[in-house]
């Protein structure tokens, strides 16, 4: 009988080539997958949108027609400029109280601030219908006093609600992140506080401030529920639009244009912002480069 | 951090604190008593007669179907979620926040439309077809899958979100070790980098499973009406003025929401993941 | 740093003041959709009034958003059920007909006549109050409900027009096959469910009640749906569906607009009226959060004049409440613009008011009926 040899297995190595190529098509078959169920929708979006028929079950032939259409159509114009001014105005709003809230917050001793914390979740974890049906009775307390604050107020507030805690919560990890020596360095430089709070510490946090404030519109711009309970006066933002439009009549293929157009947009915004930010890369090596060669 | 600035935080305790609390009091008091659009707080009468609207066989079957369908959404959305997570954290891609925003980049069109149109390309005869020649989706219109389909899909972006921030936190350095150490990438896996991510999957699974829970447009849409979550009454009570049984049942959801946020703070003290 | 947070700032003041307008407002809540944007432009011209129109889906909605006062609209147009309550819970301001010249030269249709007429028979019926309804509304548009069916199925269209509703609720006996909608107010599943019984709609009580869930079950809906329905009968997606007559004529004046004719688009799909049927009416009435009292009179007395009834009608779809606005449109059956040749015909067809049919709008129960008809139905949807 041959004596047998020790093969590379015995010694506890093991062959994942095959495994590895298994591995490698399945996640090839599942990003495709994923990728496919997420943007499904908007590309049914897409090709709705460049039916020349407003029949959205049979595509007859390719037009542009509805997004030529958007601006003829007063209330969707109207809802979408609404959407902008509600989104923008608690996006900005958000994003600013956020931040200095959650540079508050951090200021708290641990203990204190893990409740805080937690408190902050409720109106990301809570459910929409509650939120947005429980702020009303909220406002209409304060109808008492200002009988027409139902609007772009209420609505505001409302988004102001649900999108800073958002905001405070990018922020915090990014304040935790920041060296504390910094702070302290320009407070025995002689800089005050505040001053130090705004030349030191918030360009240290910046990429939690934008993605807070990219996470705030995300939220903002969708929400239905809680705006559909707290608007008045006739301010109807696009998704309050849109369910009461559907829910009866029929939608103009422009709604599906502009969604479309604002999908595209911010792709092109990204790429463009990809692109700038390679640009700018590449300078900051060559001036390396340069100064390397120069030293 | 400089113990001046607490003072920033003040104005949003306020906030906090009424924005929070009262709204919820003011659900749990409407849901025991008779109060509602036409009854002034004089002729407040407290009554637990709306309670029998629980043992209803609708609202315990819509209770069923939301956390029946909730959980696997989650389970789902989990599976396939930390994928793109792990991929995006392992991608050559330098620019993360881009291929991010991708992931986050359906939300920005409004879910109704989206929900209609996956609809239209479920259905038997639709304009996918009318392009193809075939239908992409059978006809799985109207059943649990479609509504499934739907609803993994429109909160998977939360489970990706708050497990890569999970993922991102760890040092790469440990994974070496590990590696260095002779375990397969496999057990690599389960044994260093799971257990470090283990809190942005818990905050992810909240963040799916509490809107499918209380949602109710997706599976309305998607199962043509024929299938009820708890979320579909709560809106038809809403709709139908029934503020007493919408409030009860809302008070009910608020119930697992609390508990969420319980659990979730076992594991994410000040829930960093939660994005 | 700084000198963005102001611009933001300033921004957000600038978009703030900006909305904002002197001119006095006129705030309407109304359907999405449901109104002439050219007939509005017309009278904001004319009066110098700055309308801004609201929209909901449902009655409930107007209810709720009138009620919890967080607008004050100067006129809402609800259903007739929606103002029987609204006039009951005393929110709604009487009309003042000095200032409504033009009523004077209208003569409302026989069919909207027997819907007030019912209306007020419901209200006594109810409360013991004799209320005259003309007194708060004025007909906006008014419709009957009807059995969208697919005509590309053969021989449904002959089994309705024999055997009607049994057809739509028995589908077993008639068309195993056939993929029927139901629309998901429950008190139109509960209403249709008691004329195929042939009942009254209105008349609930607990044994009805039960009546009906055993019909429902038995009927075992394809889907429970609102305008989705119209739209997956067009498609072809279902075979047949209880909805309102405008619902069908939105589709159908769609499918003219594409270059379909008349007869092609009823080969695919048409309407069934059951000879007893719902009726509704959405009129325009003040609730008494109204600031503007002036504006939403001036508006009443602009829809009630013919022509301009006629141009809302046209991109509506609904029927219109006057006689006079009725025979504009039959005028245009000689017309030789096309589209207002086949809104004429179509007209002609299914707001035929000389068929003789027994229509029953539908009242308001309360609050406890109507909550045990959700319930029930609820129970149904989920077996």
């Amino acid at each position: 009988m041959e004596k047998q040899r020790a093969t590379l297995k015995d010694y506890g190595y093991r062959d994942f080539t095959v495994m590895n190529k298994i591995y490698q098509i399945l996640k090839k078959f599942l990003v495709v997958f994923i990728i496919f169920g997420l943007y499904i929708s908007i590309i049914v979006i897409a090709i709705q949108s460049l039916n020349e028929s407003r029949i959205i079950s049979e595509f007859t032939r390719l037009s542009f027609k509805w997004y030529g259409n958007i601006f003829q159509e007063e209330e969707l114009m109207q809802a979408i400029k609404n959407t902008f001014l509600v989104s923008g105005i608690a996006t900005v709003l958000a994003t600013f109280l956020g931040t200095f809230f959650a540079i508050g917050l951090y200021a708290l001793s641990k203990k204190v601030r893990v409740i805080w914390m937690l408190l902050n979740n409720v109106p990301i974890l809570n459910a929409d219908i509650v939120t947005g049906f429980s702020l009303m009775l909220m406002f209409r307390l304060l109808m008492v006093v200002f009988p027409n604050i139902f609007g772009l107020f209420t609505l505001v507030m409302a988004h102001l609600f649900f999108t800073i805690p958002y905001v405070v919560l990018s922020v915090m990890p990014k304040l935790k992140e920041t060296d504390p020596n910094l702070m302290d360095a320009a407070l025995d430089l002689g800089v005050r506080p505040y001053k130090a709070l705004i030349k030191v510490v918030i360009p240290a946090i910046k990429a939690g401030i934008f993605s807070g404030m990219l996470l705030a519109l995300t939220m903002s711009i969708d929400d239905f529920v809680i705006s559909y309970f707290n608007t008045g006066a006739g301010f109807d933002n696009l998704s309050i639009w849109i369910y009461a439009v559907i829910g009866r009549r029929n939608l103009t293929p422009s709604v599906y244009a502009f969604s479309t157009l604002l999908t595209l947009f911010t792709l092109l915004g990204l790429l463009i912002y990809s692109f700038l930010q390679k640009q700018k890369k590449g300078r900051k090596n060559e001036k390396n480069n340069i100064n390397g060669r120069a030293s | 951090m400089n113990k001046e600035f607490k003072v920033l935080a003040r104005p949003y305790m306020v906030w906090l604190s009424i924005l929070v609390f009262v709204p919820i009091l003011a659900m749990i008091l409407i849901s025991i008593s008779n109060l509602n659009s036409s009854v002034s707080v004089g002729d407040l009468v407290i009554s637990f007669s709306h309670f029998k609207l629980l043992l209803e066989s609708s609202t315990l079957i819509a209770f069923r179907n939301s956390l029946f369908f909730a959980t696997l959404t989650t389970l789902f959305s989990f599976v396939l979620g930390y994928f793109i997570a792990y991929e995006i954290k392992l991608s050559r891609f330098k620019n993360k926040f881009i291929l991010l925003t991708i992931v986050i980049l359906p939300m920005w069109s409004n879910l109704i439309l989206r929900t209609e149109s996956l609809a239209n390309i479920m259905s038997e005869n639709n304009i996918l077809k009318s392009i193809l020649g075939f239908n992409l989706f059978g006809n799985i219109s109207g059943t649990g899958a479609a509504v499934l389909f739907g609803l993994v899909f429109t909160y998977m972006p939360f489970m990706i979100l708050s497990v890569y921030t999970a993922l991102e936190k760890i040092d790469f350095a440990l994974e070496e070790a590990a590696l260095d150490l002779g375990l397969s990438p496999i057990k690599k896996f389960w044994k260093v980098v799971f257990p470090l991510s283990l809190k942005g999957v818990v905050t992810g699974s909240i963040m799916v499973f509490l809107p499918t829970l209380a949602g109710f447009a997706i599976p309305k849409i998607l199962s043509r009406g024929r299938i009820v979550f708890i979320g579909t009454i709560i809106e038809n009570k809403f709709v139908y003025t029934n503020y007493n049984h919408g409030a009860l049942l809302a008070v009910v959801i608020l119930f697992f929401i609390l508990g969420s946020i319980l659990l979730l703070t076992k594991f994410d003290k000040e829930g960093e993941t939660l994005l | 740093m700084k000198k963005i947070i102001l611009m933001a700032g300033l921004l957000s003041l600038l978009l703030v003041l900006s909305a904002c307008s002197s001119k006095p407002k006129l705030r309407i809540l109304n359907w999405g959709e449901y109104i002439n944007d050219e007939l509005v432009e017309n009278f904001e011209k004319e009066f110098g009034i700055d309308v801004v129109i609201s929209v909901a889906d449902s009655n409930e909605l107007f209810y709720s958003k009138i009620k919890s006062k967080t607008t004050a609209f100067d006129l809402v147009i609800p259903s007739d059920y929606m103002i029987e309550k609204m006039v009951q819970e005393d929110m709604l301001l009487t009309l003042d007909y000095s200032k409504l010249p033009n009523f004077s030269s209208v003569t409302y249709m026989d069919g909207v006549e027997q819907i007030f007429t019912s209306m007020t028979e419901t209200t006594f019926a109810a409360t013991g109050d004799e209320v005259d309804f003309k007194a708060y509304a004025v007909p906006y548009f008014w419709g009957t409900f009807g059995i969208i069916y697919n005509n590309r199925v053969d021989g449904l269209e002959e089994a309705l027009y024999t055997n009607g509703w049994d057809v739509y609720f028995e589908a077993d006996n008639y068309f195993p096959t056939a993929r029927r909608g139901m629309y998901d107010v429950p008190q139109f599943a509960f209403a249709a469910a008691m004329m195929y019984m042939d009942k009254n709609p209105n008349d609930y009580s607990l044994a009805n009640l039960d009546l009906v869930r055993s019909v429902l079950e038995t009927a075992d809906f394809t889907e429970w749906g609102d305008d989705t329905l119209k739209r997956n009968v067009e498609a072809d997606n279902l075979d047949m569906a209880f909805t309102y007559t405008g619902d069908y004529l939105d589709r159908l004046y769609i499918q003219l607009d594409e270059g379909k004719t008349l007869d092609e688009v009823r080969e695919e799909f048409d309407l069934y009226i059951p000879d007893t049927t719902m009726v509704f009416i959405d009129a325009m009435v003040i609730p008494n959060t109204a600031t503007n009292l002036d504006a939403a009179h001036q508006f009443i007395n602009y829809l009630l004049n013919p022509e301009n009834a006629a141009l809302n009608a046209e991109v509506v779809g609904y029927a219109v409440a006057t006689e006079e606005a009725f025979d504009i449109i039959m005028s245009y059956l000689e017309s030789e613009d096309l589209t207002k040749k086949n809104w004429a015909i179509a007209n002609s067809i299914y707001y035929n008011m000389e068929v003789e049919r027994i229509y029953y709008p539908l009242t308001s129960l309360n609050p406890t009926d109507t909550d045990a008809i959700g319930t029930m139905v609820q129970n149904v949807i989920t077996g």
